[in-house]
């Protein structure tokens, strides 16, 4: 365990965690936060045989540790122990299998990129579902993001970014590579407009979360490894390093050093989503953004868990409330319920959908008919389009639409 | 980012007096560690998160104020955990209403008490033995102790009050509690108005 995580003497066993854990909600067999958490590590420590299969029903949406009024590291603690005692857990089989292809969402968008269109509209088919559902335990109700035929990289490496004076870094993130460009290309508009060129990384990895969270920690480690020598290289260039997703923005800050061992410190504050930066810049006077007189839109905000937990949703709000003609509703913070690959198991699925219902119940009560919601995380983004029909849209895209440029 | 009014802490005393500022139509934060506002009952902190967000309060969820820029006895900034050196709040006077010793409104160790935002002057006895009463339902002394203010609730530093900062709700040292906030805060409010 690792120095200053095990914090388990601070718990003064207030249930806090309990009341705001959504799996505690749904699940009988889950113990809840604090008997996974503190409670459980009393006797981990004692004996790892102590370690209780069930907390691979943890999310890891750290709400718990939001909760918290101690410090503890509940999260940190559950997720550790699954890292240390639980490896005996990875599931064998066609099952280990699916994990493994869930958990390597590089090497699966390599290969899925250039046959988009072939591997969309299989995974789309119902028999093909229905297989996957009974063969590999893929839920079969689950729509699969899509792949994109080219690549974010690939649409990247012809956009001439040499003639900015200024410029930042992009962590991109798995899902913009392969799965949805749009969002980058987003990013690259927005910051070009603001008169800042982008690069990318000497050499980018998946952040890990899928890794880590299927057990494959040791793997999330080594790509955590290359992500952060790279982007010790462009802090040292002086540029700061941008993402537009939540998740990987907490991983690589966070789950990094508290959880995968890896320090960070020297980057931890260059490291952050664009919209943090874009607000600061433009609160200094530093940046102006020039937005369109004609732009409508109804934009409903929700704010994933990992968002929470750095606390930043108030950058993504403040800057879509500065664009001209734009109605912004915010929701109250719950979870969605598909954490990251988990509610794509057959076994989660049911789970997944009761514990985001009071959401999508929010939305739509919230919604009008030309309304979009907004989040900052990706996978929150697959819930609600599949479990609500409304379309989403990160805030990066929709600040880009309303630039006039 | 700016404010007419930053309120440190998120229970039944930044709570109320985020009610009074934003109604009278004050730009108000508040910082609240948690992820709800910190009154009790399962529902109510929703309730009250609802409702300050209905009178435009922007609610820093589960951030804490690390440290405070002061300059020339006013205070110019908070610096939060979450948002970090690269956003200041701002505001034109700030609210200390962070509670005793279990909301970290002050710290302690087995010879000093602090209060760990703006390190204002905590009264308390420099004899440990006396901070507490050995029967444990008897009224306890350390209950007692808390920041010192001036007859209109300014929180005391270095023994002179800082002039846009208050004190408010359990975190006044009781010997200080003369100074009725809520009134203080009204009138100020309706002299903005």
């Amino acid at each position: 365990m690792l120095e200053g995580i095990n914090n388990l003497e601070q718990c003064l066993k207030c249930n806090l965690c309990t009341l705001v854990c959504p799996m505690m909600e749904v699940n009988p067999d889950y113990p809840g936060p604090k008997k996974a958490g503190p409670d459980g590590e009393r006797y981990r420590l004692k004996d790892p045989a102590f370690f209780d299969y069930a907390l691979k029903y943890c999310l890891n949406c750290k709400r718990c540790e939001v909760a918290c009024p101690s410090d503890v590291h509940i999260g940190d603690m559950i997720q550790t122990a699954r890292i240390l005692y639980g490896s005996q857990a990875k599931r064998k089989g066609l099952r280990g299998l699916r994990d493994w292809t869930l958990a390597s969402t590089d090497l699966v968008g390599s290969l899925a990129s250039p046959l988009a269109p072939i591997v969309n509209g299989t995974l789309k088919l119902k028999p093909v579902k229905a297989i996957m559902d009974s063969v590999i335990a893929v839920d079969k109700h689950r729509t699969f993001p899509k792949y994109s035929a080219q690549k974010f990289v690939s649409w990247f490496r012809r956009q001439d970014q040499s003639s900015f004076s200024k410029s930042v870094t992009y962590f991109h993130g798995c899902y913009v590579n392969y799965n949805y460009p749009a969002q980058g290309k987003a990013f690259v508009k927005v910051m070009n407009a603001a008169g800042y060129g982008v690069h990318l990384l000497e050499k980018e990895k998946c952040c890990g979360v899928a890794l880590m969270s299927n057990g494959f920690a040791d793997k999330a480690r080594k790509q955590g490894a290359v992500n952060l020598a790279s982007m010790r290289k462009a802090v040292a260039a002086g540029e700061p390093v941008l993402t537009t997703s939540s998740t990987c923005t907490f991983t690589m800050r966070d789950e990094y050093p508290d959880v995968l061992g890896l320090p960070n410190s020297d980057v931890r504050e260059s490291l952050m989503l664009s919209t943090k930066w874009i607000y600061e810049k433009v609160s200094s006077g530093e940046l102006k953004l020039k937005f369109r007189k004609d732009f409508k839109k109804n934009v409903i905000y929700h704010t994933a868990c990992h968002m929470q937990k750095m606390g930043w949703q108030v950058y993504s709000i403040a800057l879509l409330s500065m664009i001209p003609g734009l109605e912004l509703t915010v929701l109250d913070q719950n979870c969605c319920g598909i954490a990251g690959t988990f509610g794509f198991k057959k076994e989660n699925y049911p789970f997944s959908q009761q514990i985001g219902s009071k959401l999508f119940d929010d939305i739509k009560k919230s919604a009008t008919p030309d309304s979009v919601v907004s989040t900052d995380c990706e996978t929150c983004k697959w819930q609600i389009e599949m479990s609500t029909g409304m379309k989403v849209l990160n805030p990066i895209e929709i600040i880009a639409e309303a630039l006039d440029c | 980012m700016r404010f007419d009014a930053v309120i440190i802490g998120g229970g039944y005393a930044g709570c109320t007096v985020a009610g009074i500022l934003s109604d009278a139509g004050l730009k108000v934060c508040v910082v609240s560690e948690g992820l709800s506002l910190a009154v009790s009952g399962s529902k109510t902190p929703y309730a009250a998160q609802a409702a300050l967000q209905k009178h435009g309060v922007t609610v820093l969820r589960g951030d804490r104020a690390m440290g405070a820029k002061v300059q020339d006895g006013r205070v110019l900034g908070v610096e939060t955990r979450n948002l970090g050196s690269g956003t200041i709040l701002e505001a034109d006077f700030f609210i200390l209403a962070t509670g005793k010793f279990f909301s970290r409104g002050l710290l302690s160790d087995k010879e000093h008490i602090w209060e760990p935002v703006f390190g204002a002057d905590v009264e308390y006895s420099s004899d440990r033995t006396t901070w507490y009463d050995e029967d444990f339902s008897a009224p306890q002394p350390f209950m007692d102790f808390g920041v010192k203010t001036d007859a209109s609730a300014r929180v005391l530093v270095d023994g002179k009050a800082l002039e846009n900062l208050y004190a408010a709700g359990d975190i006044v040292a009781k010997g200080c509690k003369e100074a009725n906030v809520t009134k203080l805060i009204e009138d100020y409010a309706r002299r903005d108005k």
